[in-house]
Formats: C-alpha cells, sequence, structure tokens
C-alpha cells in the first residue's frame, strides 16, 4: 500500500507544485456569516495573503459575484446577481494603494431564512513574479435565523471546496470537513493550504490593522498546508475564534489564460466562534 | 426470518423516526414588504419542510384577524393590521412561536 501511495502523492504534489502561487487568497469578508435576523450585509473582497494581512493586489472588477439559495426543500437553487452593488476601492499596501472591492447587500435582498452561497468569480490575476495567472473561486456563506438550506451542495464551480460543515456554525476547537473539487470531481492528495485572517480588516480606511492576532514561530504555522486523503477530503480542527480560509490550488480544468498557465484555485472562508463564558 | 426482518425494519423505522423529532426546532421570522403586507417564513432546524404549518395572525386580545398555511416555501403573505398585533406558527403544541408586529420590520 505504501508503494501505491508514494508515487501518487509525489504526483500530486509535483503536479500541482509548476502551477502554484501560493498563500495568495482571495478575502471574501463580511463581519457575521450567523444572523439571527435579516440584516444589510457588508462584504469586502480583496485579493491578498491572508495571515500577513498583505501584500495586497489589485484585483479587476469580478466576472461573477452572486448568492445561490435554495428557498425551501424541493425548490430548484436560484441565482441572484448581486455585481450591481459592487463598488471599486483603493486598499492600503506595502506599495501604495491597490484596486479592492466592497458591496453592501440591501436587506431586502437577503431577508429570507435560511443559507445564502455567496460566491466570487474573479477575472484571473496576472501574477508576473511567477508568469501564470490566478483565479480564485471564492465562497463564503451567511446563514438567516437558522434554517438551514443549500449549505452542502456544490454549485458546479470550475474549483470548488465542498463544505461537509457548515461554515457558519464552528465552534472554536471544532473541526472542519470539506471535499476539494476540480471540474466536480474530488481531488485525492491535493494540497490545501490553511491560513488565519490574521490582521482585522480596518473597512473606514481600507487596510487591514497592523497587529496581528497570532505571532507564529515558524513559517510552518503561518500558511499552513494539509493534503486531502483518497476520498478528496480534509478535516481542520479550528484552534481560534475568526475566520479561517482554505485554498485548494490549481485543481480547476482551464489551465492556459491569454497565453500564460492559469491556477484555477477553489476558496472557501469559515468563521468560528468562542463558546460563551 | 421474514418476521425477525420485518420487526427490525420497524426497529429501525421508529428510531430514526424518534431522532428526527427530537432535532426538530422550529424557527421562524416575518418581514415588512413596506406595501403594507408582511410575509412571514418557517422552517425547522433540520432542514424539514413547513409546507402547510398554519399560521395566525391575533390582535392585542387574542382575536383571530388572518390565518392561513405556509406555502411550498414556507411563507405566507398577510395584509398588515392597523394596531397591536402579532403572528403565530402553529408547529404543535410545544413548538407555537410568537413574532410581535412591533418587531416586524
Amino acid at each position: 500500500m505504501k508503494l501505491k501511495l508514494a508515487p501518487l502523492l509525489l504526483g500530486a504534489l509535483l503536479g500541482t507544485a509548476s502551477f502554484q502561487a501560493t498563500a495568495h487568497f482571495l478575502v471574501v469578508y463580511t463581519p457575521q456569516t450567523a444572523l439571527v435576523r435579516p440584516a444589510e450585509l457588508p462584504f469586502h473582497l480583496v485579493f491578498t495573503h491572508a495571515f500577513h494581512g498583505g501584500p495586497t493586489m489589485a484585483m479587476a472588477k469580478p466576472q461573477r459575484f452572486y448568492y445561490a439559495k435554495r428557498s425551501a426543500p424541493g425548490e430548484k437553487i436560484e441565482e441572484v446577481d448581486l455585481s450591481q452593488h459592487l463598488e471599486a476601492i483603493e486598499w492600503a499596501s506595502e506599495n501604495g494603494p491597490v484596486s479592492a472591492w466592497k458591496a453592501t447587500i440591501p436587506r431586502n435582498t437577503v431577508r429570507s431564512l435560511g443559507d445564502y452561497q455567496i460566491v466570487v468569480e474573479p477575472t484571473p490575476y496576472l501574477e508576473e513574479a511567477e508568469g501564470l495567472y490566478i483565479q480564485q473561486f471564492a465562497k463564503v456563506m451567511v446563514n438567516v435565523g437558522g434554517v438551514p438550506g443549500n449549505w452542502n451542495e456544490t454549485l458546479g464551480l470550475p474549483a470548488e471546496i465542498h463544505a461537509l460543515n457548515k461554515t457558519y456554525a464552528n465552534w472554536t476547537g471544532g473541526v472542519f470537513r470539506g471535499v476539494v473539487l476540480g471540474d466536480g470531481i474530488p481531488m485525492p492528495y491535493t494540497q490545501v493550504e490553511v491560513e488565519y485572517l490574521n490582521h482585522a480588516l480596518d473597512v473606514d480606511n481600507n487596510r487591514f490593522a497592523e497587529a496581528a492576532a497570532i505571532d507564529a514561530p515558524h513559517p510552518s504555522l503561518e500558511a499552513m498546508v494539509i493534503l486531502t486523503n483518497a476520498d478528496g477530503e480534509f478535516s481542520f480542527t479550528l484552534p481560534k475564534a475568526g475566520w479561517w480560509g482554505f485554498a485548494a490550488l490549481s485543481v480547476g480544468p482551464q489551465t492556459e489564460y491569454e497565453g500564460k498557465p492559469l491556477s484555477q484555485d477553489a476558496i472557501l472562508w469559515v468563521q468560528a466562534t468562542d463558546l460563551p463564558q | 426470518m421474514k418476521r425477525i426482518s420485518m420487526s427490525l425494519l420497524l426497529l429501525i423505522a421508529s428510531v430514526l423516526g424518534s431522532s428526527t423529532l427530537q432535532a426538530h426546532t422550529p424557527l421562524f421570522d416575518c418581514f415588512d414588504n413596506g406595501d403594507e403586507t408582511l410575509t412571514c417564513e418557517g422552517g425547522f432546524s433540520d432542514g424539514a419542510s413547513a409546507s402547510g404549518v398554519g399560521v395566525r395572525m391575533v390582535d392585542g386580545q387574542g382575536k383571530v384577524l388572518e390565518q392561513g398555511k405556509l406555502d411550498a416555501k414556507g411563507a405566507i403573505t398577510f395584509k398588515r393590521p392597523k394596531g397591536e398585533f402579532s403572528v403565530v406558527f402553529e408547529a404543535g403544541a410545544e413548538h407555537a412561536l410568537t413574532v410581535l408586529g412591533d418587531d416586524i420590520v
């Protein structure tokens, strides 16, 4: 068995290493994803390095920004375009301000009970230093009122993480599980980067706070790397309240864009909540 | 052998049925549509449909103003009354939930 696994593992690592631009995370931030009652939803979309709060990359207007919701069992999943709410902003970065996006989703748009899978399908970003494009299909889920909906359903994205736990209902110390999908197929022995959103978003000043929540003693604890198992599943214990980002790199089927390699990545954001004292 | 199999099936069904009931918490909320109507939605914590569950609107004295059942999407729309009122989700004797009119915005 070991003899079979080793080449598989090596192949998976080598196969993805050539395309990967690591530690990039499309942050899709809203302060609270488990809402007791409907409320206006503010979002910030920032393409950055989540653990270090930068450097932040310029982000073109997303190709798509929408939510997918099933209003009741047996009903069809409805996709609602949110792109009219996008507003370009300048986000502070080490080398000066770069473009990012914010959106305020009106309460009336998200007032029904249930799950909202909010999806950002970005325009590919050219990582000049590595000579490749990166396109991170990012999901975050918001629940209103506690009625579960389509949180565990996939949306057919080219690169996607299928949540096996609700992303908005995790106590600190709980285990989050997911499946990495490339073009809908589980991806065995694939790297998943895990990063904590370590610098709070200062949304009044369009920047990350300078203070870090975690001072990691070793690089391997900053952008943590885990592997999916033979069925494409991974699990991770959430050690601290806040936002945890999961990124599966280069799992999408399209590998070229405008004459350069393309990495189609899957991003999923998970919110961990402390037990009340 | 057939009898044993049937008994086993019944046992499994009853165990599954009881565990489903235990995990079944009703959830209910209403919002104002801005056109002198309000819509109420109901559901259950396990994702079960609330279609067909009764909803009644009562005034401050408990008099029923309107009533109906949740539709396939678990929703019902009423005309918003004047004065004090509340809306009751009738999901069983232990499961009735009430939303006060003042909280419906």
